[in-house]
């Protein structure tokens, strides 16, 4: 079976337990509204600020929700030790690694549609200027999120790593997706998407990077 | 005429998890279509015995082969012919049975059309289609040996199946070992429970994981 | 190998290390003196500049430090030999220091100068960075009880970590440079005068060596591990701690 359809295969499974299990619309969406809506607290009312800050918040809560998205992916594996079911069967590794990066980015960008216009609606941001942009950068962010995190989500097999050491490892490696989605997000709705692109091809580059490191070393953690 | 490779051979297999010594140097030589019966206590090392051969872990001194592949070197196609129904049923809580099932058969390129036998066969197909989060363990044991069967593996590997299950479920269990015997599998079966493993051809106990030096019996000389 | 050889052994090596932190004193020293009383003040910055002396080797050593665990990661995953895991955990413990040294200083050396203890400096927040996965690192080797896991986890997270590192740099820079914050940068655009340019690179090198020692230092402890691991292994499984050691390629207490 080709690499291709293994990581099908894989992903439609994931994604057929995320869409049973409800976890991304039950939890992590309302996990993402109520944080931005508190940030909205802790900074507003007033409208300049939260104009300004508006792109920041809105990574921030795509990132904490990414982590919580894919601790849960995780947790469907460790429940009655799926994932030795994966390891011991012919599978590539590279296409576990894929599969549950794709359907968790899946998840993600439906979480997405709903927030970001959630967001411009609360903080006054203007997505119509430069649409594509916008979708670019939350296309291109949220699939380096997917490889951070597709990755270092096998740890979540130890409960320790699931409490502190997932989160610690994910956050100062996604920094770069961080910087790059807030600047060309601030852009895009700035009317300025055109100036976004050295920012889009930092994201792409962080985006190589992490899907061919993955694919090389996923094996490694998944192994005893 | 050739001789297949016996179904396993393992030469001062140790496994060691941290300081605990979970298998201590077994040496153990399964030929192919037996049915070995281990009998031991919780902690005799049954479980690192059985996953070792099923290569889900790797020894960390020690050698061995299965099916005449090394250990270490052919894990990937060891485990093609292996399969080990162990302490875990490795189900996906939020699908169901069938949905299960399927995926296993994808991930092993299996056809689907034994399925619904398969169900029947295991007393299943009634609850097939409801997820699993709401199965009692006897069911889920049920779906683990449906597994089994879709895939009747060279060598068949069997960690405690019995705990926790009614009689009836047992039943199930040891209908597929009969199975296996019949179309000529080799199944390794370790279990506690001393009302089972009659259909055993031989027999070995652990103790503190070691396997403790055997008498041959008749069938082997 | 005889029993002779072995002690031979053991003898040079403590020789070695002990030669080697006499040097590190030495060059130390060295650096001290060039840097507090050779090398002239600074024409802005006057004796707050000094700092330089041991904020840039400390730096310095914190990504080689990386670069060290980046590569003995690989060289594990690869030869899958305790030496590689046990030097990529070395040098991440003596490592982390560093980075943590480093960034202390560069706020410290920035407070007069700058007038904040921290701008966001694209170096220096890059330094922050890689000081925060040095801790994921360490804290992952903490996870697995078995030494295998361990070594295993802790050298993808190696891996990755160290190949961010240059792209979270990049970011930072860009990110930074957008902004018109404080033009003086720590550096200073003028040329380095000799005096000060031998200073630092004495400086470069006695940190250099004092990394080297607290490496060698933090590998004998190591080895002692594992030997400890081996004994305490010894009489449950019936081998003899040096053959465990030397039978499943130093690899000791897990698979």
């Amino acid at each position: 079976m080709s690499l291709l359809r293994q990581t099908a295969l894989i992903a439609a499974k994931d994604l057929r337990v995320e869409v049973r299990g409800r976890y991304a619309l039950g939890a992590v969406l309302p996990f993402a509204g109520t944080l931005l809506i508190a940030f909205g607290l802790s900074l507003g009312p007033g409208r300049t600020l939260l104009q300004e800050t508006a792109p920041g918040l809105l990574w921030l809560a795509v990132l904490f929700a990414s982590v919580l998205s894919f601790r849960q992916a995780y947790q469907s594996e460790s429940e009655d030790g799926a994932i030795e079911g994966l390891l011991l069967a012919p599978v590539d590794r590279a296409a576990i690694f894929f599969g549950k990066a794709i359907a968790v980015v899946a998840a993600l960008l439906v979480m997405e549609v709903v927030v970001v216009p959630m967001v411009a609606g609360l903080f006054g941001l203007s997505l119509g200027r430069e649409p594509l942009t916008l979708a670019a950068t939350f296309v291109l962010g949220t699939i380096g999120l997917g490889a951070v995190g597709s990755l270092f989500g096998v740890l979540t097999e130890s409960p320790r790593a699931r409490e502190a050491v997932f989160p610690l490892l994910v956050l100062p490696l996604a920094t770069p997706v961080l910087v790059a989605g807030v600047k060309a997000t601030s852009l895009a709705v700035g009317g300025r998407g055109g100036e976004a692109g050295s920012w889009l091809g930092l994201l792409v580059a962080f985006d190589l990077v992490f899907m061919a490191a993955g694919t090389l070393v996923f094996g490694f953690l998944l192994e005893d | 005429m050739p001789v297949a490779a016996p179904a396993v051979v393992l030469s001062g297999v140790t496994r060691v998890f941290g300081v605990i010594p979970a298998l201590v140097r077994a040496d153990l030589r399964v030929e192919r279509g037996d049915t070995l019966l281990i009998r031991g206590a919780n902690g005799a090392g049954k479980s690192t015995l059985l996953r070792i051969i099923a290569t889900a872990i790797s020894p960390t001194y020690g050698s061995g082969t299965v099916l005449g592949m090394d250990l270490v070197a052919r894990r990937e196609e060891i485990r093609r012919r292996t399969e080990l129904l162990g302490h875990r049923t490795r189900l996906y809580e939020d699908l169901s049975a069938r949905e299960n099932l399927r995926f296993t058969c994808s991930l092993y390129g299996l056809e689907t059309r034994t399925l619904e036998d398969v169900l029947e066969r295991v007393g299943l197909t009634e609850v097939a289609g409801e997820r699993v989060r709401g199965y009692s363990q006897g069911m889920r044991q049920r779906v683990a040996v449906a597994r089994a069967l879709i895939r009747m593996p060279a060598l068949l590997l069997l960690d405690e199946p019995y705990s926790g299950l009614d009689t009836e479920a047992k039943e199930v269990v040891d209908r597929a070992v009969l199975d296996a015997q019949r179309a000529g599998r080799t199944v390794i079966l370790a279990t506690h429970d001393l009302t089972r493993g009659g259909m055993a051809t031989r027999t070995i106990f652990m103790d503190g994981g070691r396997i403790l030096p055997q008498l041959p019996t008749p069938s082997q000389t | 190998m005889g029993s002779a050889e072995r002690m031979m052994g053991k003898l040079t090596a403590r020789r070695g290390e002990r030669v080697l932190g006499w040097l590190t004193l030495a060059a130390l020293a060295t650096s001290a003196v060039m840097s507090l009383v050779i090398a002239p003040p600074d024409a802005e910055q006057r004796n707050a500049q000094r700092l330089m002396y041991i904020h840039v080797p400390s730096a310095w050593l914190a990504y080689l430090a990386f670069a060290v665990v980046f590569l003995s990661s690989i060289g594990y995953l690869r030869t899958k030999r305790t030496r590689w895991d046990r030097l990529a955990a070395a040098s991440a413990e003596v490592g982390v220091l560093f980075t943590a040294l480093a960034i202390a200083l560069g706020s410290i050396w920035g407070k007069p100068i700058w007038g904040t203890w921290w701008t966001w400096d694209p170096r220096l927040t890059t330094t922050a960075i890689l000081l925060l996965i040095y801790v994921g690192y360490l804290a992952v080797r903490k996870l697995p009880d078995s030494p295998a896991r361990r070594a295993r986890w802790s050298a993808v997270v190696g891996i990755v970590g160290f190949l961010d590192v240059p792209i979270v740099h990049l970011s930072v820079t860009w990110w930074r440079s957008l902004h018109q914050g404080p033009t003086v940068r720590l550096l200073g655009e003028s040329t380095i005068a000799p005096a000060m340019l031998a200073a630092l690179l004495v400086g470069v090198g006695a940190f250099t060596l004092l990394y080297l020692y607290l490496v060698t230092l933090r590998l004998r402890v190591g080895r002692l591990e594992d030997r400890v691991l081996a004994e305490a292994l010894s009489p449950r499984v019936g081998q003899s701690p040096e053959s465990l050691l030397a039978e499943a390629g130093e690899v000791v207490g897990g698979g």
